[in-house]
């Protein structure tokens, strides 16, 4: 019997998918899109499976440095396709001009034009279209055609990252403007990307979508009219499994492929999977844009004192559970700074586990040991205050019970309650109910400053209907000083000195506690060659024209 | 005839009330879509924020927007899908469609193979001990459990049958569904088992069962000709029971085995906030319910004239 | 009787070791809450009887500890079940009139709800708004045995309806009234004696229902919170790592295989003696 079951094991390893010629590619992920429109609403899955249909203006690279997708050169003030100017009213602005590049086409031949652009931009004013982010429709207030290729957009605001366009990209004008004009709140649902998903001329990227089944996945094929380097699959089918286990499943199954890092399985798992399946996946690794962290109530009394908020992080062992539940695949943060980041300060304070020193830290701050193993102050208060995190999510679940058991350890009690993430993230947090500790993650791009984060104007009130993200409550204002100069200074040599000073001020006065940078596990069939994680929101699949079969 | 009519209004009623129930339940949630658009967008000004729910309609009373909601139910205005952007029976009528096709094999499956078992049992009471151990695992094993060691042998290991998900181009549609009908039918299969066992038992210890064997009948014929119709009765109160509560709790082999349907949208949809289909989708499952109960009542009145009468 | 005796055995074994879980726990010197990073997914050894979970924590003593929780929230939601369920049935076949068509109407729209979309939106509730203390493993128990008396109630309901139904329309009991037999006395010695088989039948089933039912949460991540250990939640913990420590998952599967073959076999028992 138990041979027979070996041998069957033996079996499995090379299943029969394996042999069949190479012209397409399955890939699981862990999310289906909401919706298909490429302008409106920010979500994972839509970003990666969009990523091979259709080409943005500009992007930032694997090297994490800004690039033109579908333009011929970044504008830049040198280069003169940006020019610093005063907007009608008299504020600072800017006028940029992209250039996009020759031979551009939709799926159904037509290319790829300004008009295209100008529509994007007429949408995205209308603020009840719905299309994001808000402020950069916002701040675009003139849209010039120069000619077919060609448009200029003046902006009211200088930001450093002015040459980004980020999620404002070209839409197929000649279908969508006719369905806008005829419903402007209601093009979200009545959109071409929605009614008629799988029209070819929605797609001006490598391949495009041709079949949606909902919920269950899309099926890419090559696009006829695509002028680029012709990539090397026929068909790319995407496959969304969200239980974790039963794409592990798929995947030993020769169900899937590839399972995509951006969305995949969980390090944890992905570790264990690696160590067990030998050579017959590769794996990849890779810390990225998900900064995983506690959000501090700075107005409960309790962690009010800067003291108390660095003994909790001395107290924590955050390298050891790296190296034992991670396999130290992620890097302990030191803040919401990137270490790949080109901005990132290396000496910023690190508090590195020490809880004789926490300890100390608490005596000082008045909390001296109780009954029960628990501090007390003074007064009789007990060191101890809620810590929050989204139930169901294992992952954070784990940490959150050892991190309780290494702070318990030094007299802090940390009480464990969760809730579904729609009540954590859509009230909890987002409305402060939150009394002590709230744990999650904070997605960002390159070089991105935390101004929604950090600055005291972004604590969110009922008067300003819950907006801003400082759901810490943290207000200084040598903070807000760094946080308004920098995105107004375009030298990055005269920027690096204000980032390190925000790095360090907030890393000294801990209004949330940095837990690592999140990496993602990327598993690839071991014929599968040149994809290349980027670890931010323009994820891989842009750049599928890269991926090659190993001969 | 008569109870039909008789029960039709009453199921329009608790569906009303279930609706107004529902819409205020899942409105007193936390987590409206301005504050959803709110995470996407956290520039989103003040101002925005303000617009948002004007616009979203949020900022009228939860019983003010029912009543609009409800009226637009009546002329046939169902409203779109927040989750998947599409129309709401767009979206309801594939997974319905799954969900049935997944629980009616289920289902099926367990009533013919409990059944069969009661009757081994019934007839061969060396065989009963092996049957109630059978039906207890049945029971006693989780279905995402179950779900998962059947993946792991047929799919991972053997190789056999496909881990999840649903079928492409030129795959047989039966191969994907084997393993979640096994899932869901075996865990069903318990109570069938037990039931039919104690009826069919019970039967051919009546007098009149003793009496056709004594004309020389044989336990089988006995059995299948007889004893099996009279079990029939309660065999189909249990089948009416289950189907509503398996039709939305097909969720946990769905999510297990990747499959699309009811149970899953339903939870997607409370927990993603989707109003229209959390909505649509609770009435159309508790309608299904209803309308199985009724089936089975009028089917049992068909069996046994007599509870007419009651 | 040898099954009403075995069922009863497993389940006073069961309850023993709710009991002895500090005894197992100063025995083994082992923290049934403290993770050890140093000992996830140990192979069963002297000091881990059954081995370690994903934090290192002993399983034996979890699955001690675990099963106070299982037995508590299977007891006591089906222990109040029955008990509204008997009250609500008698009172609808005593009655009678409207009474009885109003609580059957509300019995067979609760049959309609979905029970699951249900347990996610009281799941949504603050047990703060409540009056009752957060983070406490007790308010998650009574969240789901909540939900799953709710649910419960429906199915003992019609059945002490119906036995009481039966027993009313008998002879003795109509002589009985007519000689002016108090309503109290004829329900205790008349009617309460003739539901009782069926009602127990129902209840021993109802509490292997509700372990499988907090399971079943547990893989939603609504079940039990951490760090209170509870069988299902074990269970669904181990889920994601089922292919490299799968014995994880196996021994919270056995107890609930166990503490549900105790139900059926009292239930089987119970129903053989009255028939």
């Amino acid at each position: 019997m138990r041979h027979a079951l070996l041998a069957a094991l033996a079996l499995a390893a090379t299943p029969a998918a394996a042999q069949q010629a190479r012209d397409s590619l399955t890939i699981g992920i862990t999310q289906y899109p909401a919706n298909f429109h490429p302008n409106i609403e920010a979500m994972a899955a839509k970003a990666y499976i969009l990523g091979f249909a259709l080409r943005p203006v500009t992007a930032y690279g694997e090297d994490w440095k800004l690039a033109c997708m579908s333009c011929d050169t970044l504008p830049s003030i040198e280069n003169g396709q940006a020019k610093l100017e005063q907007t009608p009213d008299g504020k600072p602005g800017i006028r940029i001009t992209w250039r996009l590049k020759e031979g551009e086409k939709w799926g159904d031949g037509t290319p790829v034009t300004a008009e295209d652009m100008r529509f994007a931009w007429e949408a995205g004013r209308a603020f009840e279209t719905g299309f994001g982010p808000a402020e950069t429709y916002r701040s675009a207030y003139e849209f010039i055609v120069e000619d077919a290729r060609s448009f200029t957009v003046r902006f009211d605001k200088v930001t450093f990252d002015f040459a980004g366009l980020g999620q404002f990209q070209p839409l197929p004008a000649r279908i969508e403007r006719p369905i806008w004009e005829a419903d402007k709140a209601g093009y979200r649902t009545r959109s071409a990307y929605e009614t008629a998903t799988t029209n070819p001329a929605l797609y001006d990227g490598p391949y495009r979508i041709a079949a949606v089944q909902p919920g269950a996945g899309v099926t890419l094929e090559r696009n006829a009219h695509w002028a680029g380097p012709a990539p090397a699959f026929n068909r790319i089918n995407i496959r969304t499994v969200e239980n974790t286990a039963a794409m592990e499943a798929q995947l030993l199954a020769g169900q899937v492929d590839m399972v995509a890092g951006e969305l995949g399985l969980p390090l944890e798992q992905a570790a264990a999977l690696e160590k067990r399946s030998g050579d017959r996946f590769r794996f990849f690794y890779r810390p990225g844009l998900t900064y995983e962290h506690i959000d501090l109530r700075l107005d409960n009394p309790v962690l009010a004192d800067r003291r108390v908020r660095q003994a909790l992080l001395l107290a924590a062992d955050r390298a050891q559970i790296v190296a034992r539940l991670y396999d130290g695949r992620q890097p302990v943060a030191l803040g919401s700074v990137h270490p790949d980041d080109v901005m990132y300060d290396k000496d910023a304070p690190a508090w590195p586990y020490d809880p004789a020193r926490a300890k100390a830290l608490l005596e000082e701050a008045g909390w001296r040991p109780g009954p029960g193993g628990i501090r007390r102050n003074a007064a009789g208060e007990t060191l101890s205050f809620d810590l929050m995190t989204t139930a169901g999510n294992r992952a954070r679940e784990q940490v959150q019970q050892i991190l309780a058991g290494q702070w318990r350890a030094v007299g802090v009690e940390a009480r464990i309650r969760n809730e579904p993430p729609r009540v954590f993230f859509g009230e909890t947090v987002s409305q402060r109910k939150f009394t002590g500790m709230a744990m999650f993650a904070w997605v960002s791009s390159p070089e991105n400053v935390p101004r929604t984060i950090f600055h005291s104007d972004e604590i969110p009130t009922a008067a300003r209907n819950w907006s801003g993200q400082n759901y810490a409550g943290f207000s200084n204002p040598e903070a807000d000083r760094l946080i308004e100069a920098l995105p107004l200074e375009l030298d990055p040599a005269r920027r690096r000195p204000l980032w390190s000073q925000l790095q360090r001020l907030i890393a000294t006065e801990l209004p949330s506690l940095p837990l690592w940078h999140r990496a993602d596990a990327h598993v690839w069939p071991r014929w599968l060659d040149g994809v290349r994680p980027t670890g931010h929101q323009n994820y891989s699949s842009l750049w599928v024209t890269e991926w090659r079969v190993k001969p | 005839m008569r109870l039909a009519l008789l029960r039709l209004p009453q199921i329009a009623l608790t569906l009303a009330l279930l609706s107004l129930a529902a819409w205020l339940a899942i409105g007193l949630m936390p987590g409206d879509p301005a504050s959803l658009a709110l995470m996407s967008d956290p520039r989103l000004t003040p101002e925005d924020v303000a617009r948002l729910r004007a616009l979203h309609g949020l900022d009228r009373p939860l019983m003010e927007r029912y009543l609009a909601w409800a009226m637009g139910l009546l002329r046939g205005e169902f409203g779109y899908s927040r989750l998947f952007a599409q129309p709401v029976v767009a979206v309801l009528w594939p997974a319905l469609r799954s969900t049935l096709v997944l629980v009616g094999l289920a289902v099926a499956v367990a009533a013919v193979a409990g059944v069969a078992l009661g009757a081994l049992a019934a007839l061969r009471p060396r065989a009963g001990g092996f049957v109630d151990a059978l039906a207890l695992l049945a029971q006693a094993v989780p279905s995402f459990w179950l779900g998962i060691l059947l993946i792991i042998l047929f799919a991972v290991t053997l190789g056999w049958l496909p881990a999840g998900g649903l079928p492409g181009e030129g795959q047989p549609a039966w191969a994907f569904l084997v393993l979640p009908v096994a899932t869901i039918g075996f865990g069903q299969m318990a109570a069938y088992a037990r039931h039919s066992a104690a009826a069919l038992g019970e039967a051919l210890r009546q007098p009149w069962a003793r009496s056709a064997r004594a004309r020389g009948a044989s336990d089988q014929r006995v059995l299948w000709r007889h004893a099996l119709p009279n079990a029939g009765v309660p065999l189909l109160t249990l089948l009416a029971l289950d189907a509503g509560s398996l039709v939305s709790g097909a969720l946990v082999t769905e999510t297990v085995f990747a499959r699309p349907g009811m149970g899953k949208l339903l939870y997607d949809a409370v927990m993603g906030n989707d109003y229209n289909l959390a909505l649509l989708a609770l009435l159309l499952v508790a309608l299904v319910t209803m309308l199985a109960t009724l089936a089975a009542d009028i089917a049992q009145r068909w069996l046994d004239p007599r509870l007419e009468e009651a | 009787m040898t099954r009403l005796r075995l069922g009863l055995l497993i389940l006073a074994l069961l309850a023993l070791a709710a009991l002895g879980a500090p005894l197992l726990q100063g025995w083994l010197g082992a923290d049934p809450f403290q993770p050890d990073l140093f000992a996830r997914y140990e192979p069963a050894s002297a000091a881990h009887p059954l081995g370690a979970d994903e934090l290192g924590r002993d399983i034996l003593l979890r699955l001690f500890y675990g099963t106070r929780v299982s037995l508590a929230v299977g007891l006591a939601a089906a222990l109040a079940a029955s008990a509204l369920g008997t009250a609500l049935g008698l009172l609808a076949a005593w009655r009678g009139g409207w009474v009885d068509a109003l609580l059957m109407r509300l019995a067979d729209g609760l049959l309609a709800l979905p029970a699951l979309p249900l347990l996610v939106l009281l799941a949504a509730v603050d047990p703060a708004r409540l009056g009752l203390p957060r983070g406490e493993a007790w308010t998650d128990m009574l969240r789901i045995t909540v939900i799953l008396v709710i649910f419960g109630w429906v199915g003992v309901a019609r059945l002490a309806r119906a036995a009481a139904l039966s027993v009313l329309a008998t002879d003795y009991v109509r002589a009985a009234r007519a000689l002016g037999v108090t309503e109290a006395r004829l329900l205790r010695r008349h009617v309460l004696p003739g539901i009782a088989a069926p009602v127990a039948v129902a209840t021993s089933l109802a509490v292997a229902g509700a372990i499988l039912a907090e399971s079943v949460l547990s893989f939603l991540g609504l079940g039990i919170q951490p760090p209170a250990p509870s069988w299902g939640n074990m269970l669904a913990n181990a889920q994601e790592a089922v292919f490299a420590a799968p014995m994880a998952a196996v021994w919270p599967g056995l107890a609930i295989l166990l503490a549900v073959a105790g139900c059926g076999l009292v239930a089987d028992g119970v129903a053989r003696r009255g028939s």
